[in-house]
């Protein structure tokens, strides 16, 4: 069943004045419970698709479907609610909240949606115990290894029950091993909880686990997506 | 996590600067607040000073005495003095009533005479109520109503080379018009603050006035003193009912209605304080702005995040005008304990101020605790914070997200 959908999406930018396209008439589905990669060289639209797809930025041209609803003319509040409610984001940066520790990171998202202190609490620490990092609960993001933050951040993306987790070259900041360790567990998750991720990277290691991986090339498919 | 449990952490993590945009608004609010103090004991001294100087709490006249050059010995003088006194006498709120002649004349002794402004009074009520007994540089103050002495300024007696016990004649035009003299002596000799008046003042007891311009029962005006916390308009609006329910045709006014020099002294304190809280705030929310624009900048990243986690930009810009209330709020707390501190050190310093042009005696600097300049001091940085951190804040919730995650 298609959760997300892309229709002629294009998107270009602004160079000074000079206008950059980025994405030219991408067409996309991504199934519920789907591991899908995202691969191609630098420069040729991954970031841009994934940030069109995750909602952090808008096509300029086509159109975005969430569960078959359009998304493009929606405001910026309720982009921000479907984001909440729907989606999780893994950046290759980690982007903790510096000064909220690893358990207040992943209750974040939860405090948005006015989940009680409680629930949010123990849902928060099942979720850090399920990535390894029990007993890590109260230490603050600087203090955690790279592998334990984007563990983290993996937590938090998932804590209110996404359809679609979006993660940007989850692995680029890490070394091989702990990405492994990283990419077993999204790969768990994708499986167990039936969540949808969109995976944007180089690294031929995540290329290996997709369900089905589209190559960019100039800011186009390459191929049948 | 509260908004306000994230910004107080966002004011720790970056302690330093907190500590520096803390340090503007503290000594903004301590300035503030002593500013305030300092104007509020001026005004209040100076009010004080007005009431006690002579001018009493309320005073009552015919209607033409109020008027601009109405200055003829008597001419609009009341009638039935004692029942006019004894009606303002019996209002619980009345704790003096103090009758007054006023009247101008030549004072002579020896070969030398002078003008003076003179003041026939009650002297035991005006001892009880007046600074001026206590202005005596040398002498008794009058003893009663009907003694045949004066008290001069110290600036007249010099001129007429007299001192206590000598015997001067006071030559005055009559309520009807023809020239009187009396012969009284001088019982003390008062020190007067402003220069101009010292040298022309003169006061004498009731009788010895009504001797002098042949008036019995008439006085000029009555000078009503409040017990202390009865306000003076209520009061007003009573006594002058009173008044006019027995048929006095009687006009009353109140001490601030009267003192010209206190309300444009008070206006000027308001120009000159209202300039510098503008300034104050100006240079407040300059540095402080400066300060959360580059909060708003480094943490751009962050920001982006929280966006992109579902934070809507209101939530972004509520977090920052948290951080501005925290701040400003602590701030202001610390600029209060400076402000009591520097308040004692200045009151306990002694230093006088120069006397005002006209005024012989400096004024001790005193500055007092300004309940109001606390509160408006604390509402002012604590909104100049809010929106030093609003301006940026909205800024940044507007930045496109992806712009904000890139952001190095």
């Amino acid at each position: 069943m298609t959760i997300l959908e892309g229709r002629g999406l294009g998107r270009t930018y602004n160079l000074g004045s000079v206008p950059v396209p980025a994405l030219d008439d991408v067409h996309i589905k991504i199934d519920r419970g789907e591991f899908l990669v995202l691969q191609g060289p630098s420069g040729s639209g991954k970031t841009t698709l994934i940030n069109i797809l995750g909602l952090l930025d808008r096509a300029d041209e086509g159109e975005l479907l969430l569960e078959g609803q359009p998304v493009s003319g929606m405001n910026e509040d309720s982009l921000a609610d479907l984001r909440r409610d729907r989606f999780g984001f893994v950046f290759q940066t980690f982007n903790l909240i510096p000064v909220l520790t690893a358990m207040e990171n992943v209750e974040y998202p939860m405090t948005l949606k006015a989940v009680p202190r409680e629930t949010a609490r123990r849902r928060a620490r099942e979720l850090l115990s399920r990535v390894g990092l029990a007993g890590k609960e109260d230490v603050r993001p600087d203090l955690l290894s790279g592998g334990e933050r984007q563990r983290v951040a993996l937590a938090r993306a998932i804590v209110n029950e996404p359809q679609v987790v979006v993660a940007d070259e989850p692995t680029a900041n890490l070394d091989s091993r702990t990405a492994a360790s990283v990419l077993g567990l999204m790969r768990e998750l994708s499986d167990d909880r039936h969540v949808a991720f969109i995976v944007a990277t180089h690294d031929p290691s995540v290329v290996a686990m997709g369900h089905r991986v589209v190559t960019l090339r100039d800011g186009r498919t390459v191929g049948d997506p | 996590m509260s908004v306000w449990s994230l910004a107080l952490r966002n004011l720790i993590r970056n302690r330093r600067r907190s500590v520096l945009t803390g340090g503007v608004v503290m000594i903004g609010f301590a300035a503030f607040a002593l500013a305030g103090g300092f104007m509020a004991q001026s005004l209040e001294g100076l009010r004080e000073g007005t009431i006690r100087n002579g001018v009493g709490h309320l005073q009552f006249a015919d209607a033409r005495e109020f008027e601009p050059g109405a200055d003829a010995t008597l001419e609009h003088g009341l009638a039935g003095a004692h029942e006019v006194e004894r009606i303002l006498g019996s209002d619980a709120a009345v704790l003096e009533v103090l009758p007054r002649i006023d009247f101008v004349g030549l004072v002579a002794s020896g070969n030398r005479s002078l003008p003076f402004l003179g003041v026939g009074l009650d002297p035991a009520p005006e001892a009880r109520s007046m600074d001026l007994s206590k202005t005596l540089a040398a002498g008794r103050w009058l003893a009663d109503r009907d003694q045949r002495a004066v008290v001069l300024g110290t600036g007249l007696a010099t001129a007429l080379t007299v001192g206590v016990g000598d015997t001067v004649t006071l030559l005055a035009t009559t309520a009807d018009g023809t020239l009187n003299a009396v012969d009284a002596s001088v019982a003390a000799v008062a020190d007067i603050p402003i220069k101009e008046l010292d040298d022309r003042f003169l006061a004498t007891s009731l009788g010895l006035a009504e001797d002098l311009l042949m008036a019995s029962d008439r006085v000029s005006k009555f000078v009503v003193v409040l017990r202390d916390g009865a306000e003076d308009r209520p009061a007003l609006r009573r006594l002058l009912d009173a008044l006019h329910a027995r048929g006095f045709d009687i006009t009353g006014k109140t001490w601030e209605e009267l003192a010209l020099f206190y309300r444009q002294v008070r206006l000027l304190y308001f120009g000159i304080f209202g300039f510098m809280g503008i300034v104050l705030v100006a240079v407040v929310l300059l540095a402080t702005m400066n300060t959360m624009l580059m909060a708003a900048t480094e943490r751009t990243r962050e920001i982006g995040t929280l966006r992109a986690l579902g934070t809507r930009p209101l939530a972004i810009r509520r977090m920052f005008v948290a951080e501005g209330a925290i701040l400003a709020a602590t701030a202001c707390l610390a600029g209060a304990i400076v402000a009591l501190a520097v308040r004692a050190a200045l009151n306990h310093s002694g230093i006088v101020l120069p006397p005002p042009p006209g005024v012989t005696h400096g004024m001790p600097l005193h500055v007092k605790i300004y309940g109001v300049a606390y509160a408006a001091g604390a509402v002012t940085m604590v909104l100049t914070m809010m929106l030093a951190a609003y301006v940026p804040a909205r800024r940044a919730s507007r930045m496109p997200i992806v712009e904000a995650l890139a952001h190095v």
